[in-house]
């Protein structure tokens, strides 16, 4: 038992330790002028740039806080867009043959193409306003939705599914109290590859055609040569995305707990 | 017994309705007055036009293979670095603890939020681009190689110590052979992340290459170029996934068909 405690604490030192290193190294290198400056900030520089941004809207036209909401604001529009309808698709496919027969070629012609490749033909079509990218980010999530709602399904126990008959439960019943709960962890793993993929599709929607967001602060910090405006928004984009999935997370437990046990 | 033929005849009509119904929906879509969708005729007729008449001093196969190239050297990289680093993070406790975290920490970071730090850092040459590649394939792949090693059925461990397999042995021996359908399945995604990033970077700042051939299709208005490149780009992904399955079965034929 007490090894285990050292082993514990051995280990939570060394993570310390190697954090403390990597910062200590980076403001090291930038500060000595190892790194110049106008390629990199020191971690200090971008810890005061995050808080000035969280009030000043210089000199990329809004605050952190701005950016981030609107790019919040989108990114979980064109999601949740994309489960409401990505799922239940999935899961029809997965267990009536005639959908799954019909939809799926067209599902796999549109696959292969990766969202952003959506980018300007959306934007041609539709320009640059919300609705262009809620649609590309309504793509890029609609994908991993469908794609895992279906295999959820198909990988459903056979066993499962016999005695379900056998009890003479009717095939809405077997879909909705066997199959349906069963793929479950499945569709929560979908779920969460769609929220990554639509924020990093949103980032990059935003680079190409926007005028605020955090992908458009990026690259407004690119343009401003603003290393440090640069870091904050990959921090920010970084931290909110691990935030989402960190939620998700505890939904699945709330929904789905067996996998935990 | 009779309605069940009729029935099964009418489940291969299926997916050719299907077909038909999307390209049908396309057609209309693009002979509505004003569209800016080019027609399924407009789009191979471009097709064939960038086969024959370079853009930016290179055709149609010449862009994807630019393309291509970065994707292959990135990822070249990405597995040599990636699998060992996974490797390193499963097999040895001191160095997982000391570096994961860091690694941890970059992880939530989409590999297209480095582009712009990139570009301030290498300029808009060929590097940058393989970079970001390999910023995008490195990651998955060192995570399914870390989740992989780590996940080895202890069995086999105990088996091989029980043999006498020293720890050198037991890694070359028995953890990396029974690693490779997860590292297998990191290649896969890391492949098409890669091929999706490589498309951002070129769309950001590129003179050839796919990406950069769709940008300049909406510099142009050329919507035909535009869904021209869309499907190219989705071949070679389609290419891609397919080459590595069969590679997959090639490799570690124990576990072909069991996974998807």
């Amino acid at each position: 038992m007490k090894n285990v405690d050292q082993k514990k604490i051995r280990s939570l030192f060394l993570s310390i330790v190697g954090l403390i290193i990597f910062f200590g190294f980076w403001e090291f290198a930038v500060r000595t002028g190892l790194v110049s400056g106008r390629s990199l900030s020191a971690p200090s520089d971008v810890v005061q740039t995050f808080i000035a941004k969280l009030t000043q809207s210089k000199p990329d036209g809004a605050t952190v806080w701005q950016h981030f909401l609107t790019s919040f604001q989108l990114a979980l529009s064109g999601f949740t867009l994309a489960v409401i309808i990505g799922v239940p698709l999935g899961l029809f496919m997965g267990y009536f043959k005639g959908m799954d027969l019909f939809m799926t070629p067209i599902f796999e012609i549109v696959r292969p193409i990766p969202p952003i490749a959506w980018i300007p033909i959306v934007i041609l079509v539709l320009g640059i306003d919300m609705r262009a990218k809620m649609f590309i980010i309504f793509v890029s999530a609609f994908v991993p939705c469908v794609i895992n709602s279906y295999l959820g399904i198909k990988l459903t126990s056979k066993t499962l599914i016999n005695v379900a008959r056998t009890f003479g439960a009717s095939n809405w019943q077997i879909f909705t109290k066997v199959c349906i709960p069963s793929s479950l962890n499945m569709v929560f793993a979908g779920v969460r590859t769609s929220l990554g993929a639509s924020w990093s599709t949103l980032v990059a929607a935003e680079m190409l055609a926007s005028t605020r967001g955090l992908g458009y602060m990026i690259q407004m910090g690119r343009q401003l040569i603003r290393p440090d405006i640069i870091i904050v928004g990959m921090l920010t984009i970084g931290c909110t995305g691990a935030f989402l999935a960190y939620l998700l997370g505890l939904l699945e437990k709330k929904v789905a707990p067996w996998r935990y046990k | 017994m009779m309605k069940a033929g009729v029935q099964n005849k009418l489940y291969y009509l299926l997916p050719v309705l299907s077909v038909l119904t999307l390209m049908i929906v396309w057609v209309i879509l693009a002979a509505q007055d004003g569209s800016l969708i080019p027609t399924p005729y407009e789009t191979l007729s471009r097709f064939l036009g960038i086969m024959a008449n370079p853009i930016s001093q290179a055709t149609l196969p010449l862009h994807v293979w630019v393309s291509l190239r970065r994707v292959l050297l990135a990822f070249v990289a990405a597995i040599l670095l990636g699998v060992s680093l996974g490797v390193m993070f499963g097999w040895n406790e001191t160095f997982n603890s000391f570096i994961y975290p860091i690694f941890e920490l970059l992880r939530p970071i989409p590999p297209i939020a480095w582009i712009p730090l990139v570009i301030l850092w290498f300029g808009i040459g060929e590097f940058p681009k393989i970079f970001i590649v390999f910023i995008g394939s490195f990651m998955p792949i060192v995570l399914n190689t870390h989740s992989g090693i780590t996940s080895i059925d202890p069995l086999l461990i105990k088996a091989g110590q029980a043999l006498g397999a020293n720890r050198t042995q037991l890694l070359f021996h028995v953890a990396l052979p029974a690693t490779i359908p997860a590292i297998l399945a990191g290649i896969k995604t890391a492949l098409s992340s890669g091929w999706m990033c490589v498309i951002a970077a070129e769309m950001i700042v590129a003179k050839q290459g796919v990406g950069f051939l769709i940008v300049r299709g909406q510099e142009s208005g050329d919507t035909a170029l535009i869904v021209t490149c869309m499907l190219v780009i989705g071949i070679v992904n389609a290419m891609i996934s397919f080459t590595l399955t069969r590679l997959e079965g090639v490799l570690c034929p124990w576990q072909f068909g069991k996974t998807k």
